[in-house]
């Protein structure tokens, strides 16, 4: 791919990333209105100076829930894939250094946790933690476990061969020195890469999961929680479902290209080598 | 070839007992014991007692897994205490739903995956490859839940092209049933296109690399048969091996869509399951959906093997 376009598309990504951050934090000194405020008075009002938006079916600003939404869906998407990527790259680095049966099991066991259709492990971990932000933040976490473990797998096993690391091994440097001085820096930016396309997935997971009335529970707002309040409107004021999917699309667009630039730009030059 | 498949059985198998201890043991973290839950408002605790006794809730653990695998070998998978049904029986009657579903989602993708992806790697940094990867990126980051609701206001309710909600059986003819999934299924396919496309658009690059595309050329082939005779052919294998990975992400797909929908299949059980709490059912959903997706990864890694036998067991790891 050409380098202009992966840096167009970067900056499309960045963009709109930047976009919803910037909701974020505005949304912590400034809200266009009290977004729990309800006002029946001013339901289902199109958007106008006062409500640049318009209002939902309580009278709440649409805007403000937005903004107020961005927290939980940014917060949520970081520290779920934090968490995975975490455990998932320990897994993944002990299944490549171990040898022999820890090996073997480390890998089945994270092969079980893949053949999880993704939101089927969230529900069953809400099933069993119960309903709310945190058991989502944890059952996204796990979620992700799979896909780091694997990608750290195979990296490290790339890597135990190369030269730098033989010659650390012959001056009888430990395993876990080896691995946390020497390999993980050589394939952090893979590792980053990944980080940043799983954020996009980890945000649709929670919407999907709010949706469905697991996730973040009313009165707090989630993009996922105000389309499911959304969805008995649908066929008399369909409006109310426009604003949060769009930002929502935005949301997981922009961290998707983000990441994929990356992992081009890291693939074009590794090619060039 | 005997050996691979012999192997890839085995660690099939280990696969499907990690599965079997991961949903055991988070199923018994769950808070509230089966036999309480069962009883519901009649639960007095001498009954509880008699009921843990009956269900073997008292044993250690492993009698309790030994139980439970025993159990589901045999074809006793339990009774769901919602439904006070089969296991079995309620997963039996949902499945053809969601069957209809995935299928009728798999016949709308493939083609077009192939078209797309063929169109966009022959036109490769021109127009069309721009619009294909721009139509991907966006299928990746829409909400399927979201474009489920905009479908259903548009097509259904707007246009009246489909029916709102809801699922005609079989009985009342094939073709009015593949009508009442066909808007979910869509909703389903734009979801599935995007991981294909890049697969297919990826190895027919490179198979239009090899060097029997130019021997192609050498032998004055014309251009259009020289790309559907050889370089479809070697294009066609790499998409298989995301077939399992694409089926659980229908499954997963479908938990949305049959409720938004309001069609009666396995994904609406599952969230009525999560909802009402019901162990035993979505112990059973767990497993059933599961080994499903593990035995469709056995047998595309088998049909790639015998659709390639270029690979050797153990080969290159890319």
């Amino acid at each position: 791919m050409s380098k202009l376009r992966q840096h167009k598309l970067f900056s499309l990504g960045l963009f709109l990333v930047l976009v919803v951050i910037s909701l974020c934090i505005v949304s912590f000194f400034y809200l266009p209105q009290d977004p729990n405020v309800m006002n029946t008075i001013n339901r289902f009002q199109s958007p106008s100076k006062e409500f640049l938006l318009g209002t939902d079916q309580f009278g709440r600003d649409i805007l403000s829930r937005i903004m107020i939404s961005s927290r939980y869906a940014l917060f949520i998407g970081l520290v779920s894939v934090f968490l995975g990527a975490v455990v998932g790259i320990v897994i993944g680095a002990l299944a490549a250094t171990a040898n022999g049966w820890l090996e073997t099991i480390l890998m089945r066991f994270i092969d079980g946790l893949m053949a999880f259709p993704g939101i089927l492990l969230a529900m069953m971990l809400v099933a069993v933690l119960g309903k709310g932000l945190w058991n989502a933040v944890i059952a996204i976490a796990i979620f992700m476990i799979p896909v780091f473990s694997r990608l750290t797998y195979s990296l490290v096993l790339d890597q135990k061969n190369q030269l730098y690391v033989k010659a650390a091994r012959s001056y009888g440097a430990s395993k876990c020195r080896i691995i946390f001085k020497h390999i993980l820096p050589m394939i952090l930016p893979r590792l980053i890469t990944q980080f940043s396309a799983s954020i996009g997935s980890a945000i649709l997971i929670e919407s999907s999961l709010s949706f469905l009335g697991l996730g973040v529970q009313p009165p707090n707002a989630s993009w996922g929680l105000m389309l499911s309040e959304s969805r008995q409107y649908m066929l008399t004021y369909a409006y109310l479902a426009v604003p949060p999917g769009i930002i929502l699309m935005i949301t997981v667009l922009g961290f998707n290209l983000i990441g994929d630039a990356w992992n081009d730009s890291i693939v074009s030059r590794r090619m060039a080598e | 070839m005997l050996s691979f498949i012999i192997k890839r059985l085995i660690s099939g198998l280990t696969v499907l007992f990690f599965i079997s201890i991961i949903t055991f043991f988070v199923l018994r973290w769950m808070p509230g014991d089966p036999a309480t839950l069962s009883l519901g408002t009649e639960g007095t605790p001498e009954k509880i007692a008699e009921l843990q006794e009956v269900m073997g809730l008292n044993l250690p653990w492993y009698q309790q897994y030994y139980h439970w695998i025993q159990d589901l070998f045999s074809g006793d998978w339990g009774s769901s205490y919602v439904f006070g049904e089969d296991v079995m029986t309620l997963i039996i009657q949902r499945l053809p739903v969601t069957l209809l579903l995935a299928a009728v989602s798999m016949v709308i993708v493939i083609p077009f995956a192939f078209i797309i992806g063929i169109m966009s790697a022959l036109f490769k940094e021109r127009w069309v490859d721009y619009i294909a990867r721009s139509l991907m990126q966006l299928g990746d980051a829409v909400p399927q839940f979201w474009l489920a609701l905009i479908f259903l206001v548009f097509f259904a309710s707007k246009l009246g092209w489909f029916p709102v909600a809801g699922y005609v059986g079989f009985d009342d003819g094939i073709l009015a049933s593949i009508h009442s999934v066909l808007l979910p299924a869509i909703v389903l396919a734009i979801g599935q296109v995007g991981p294909l496309i890049r697969i297919i658009r990826s190895s027919m690059l490179s198979s239009l690399e090899q060097d029997y595309m130019l021997m192609t050329q050498v032998n004055g082939l014309p251009k259009t048969l020289a790309i559907v005779k050889y370089a479809l052919r070697g294009a066609s294998i790499a998409p298989l091996t995301i077939i399992g990975m694409q089926l659980a992400n229908m499954l997963a797909g479908a938990i949305l869509v049959e409720n938004i929908f309001a069609l009666p299949g396995i994904g609406r059980l599952l969230l009525m399951t999560v909802e009402q709490r019901d162990l035993i059912l979505l112990q059973g959903m767990v497993i059933f959906v599961t080994s499903a997706v593990v035995l469709v990864n056995i047998l595309t890694d088998i049909c790639y093997r015998l659709a390639n036998p270029m690979i050797r067991f153990g080969g290159n790891h890319e």
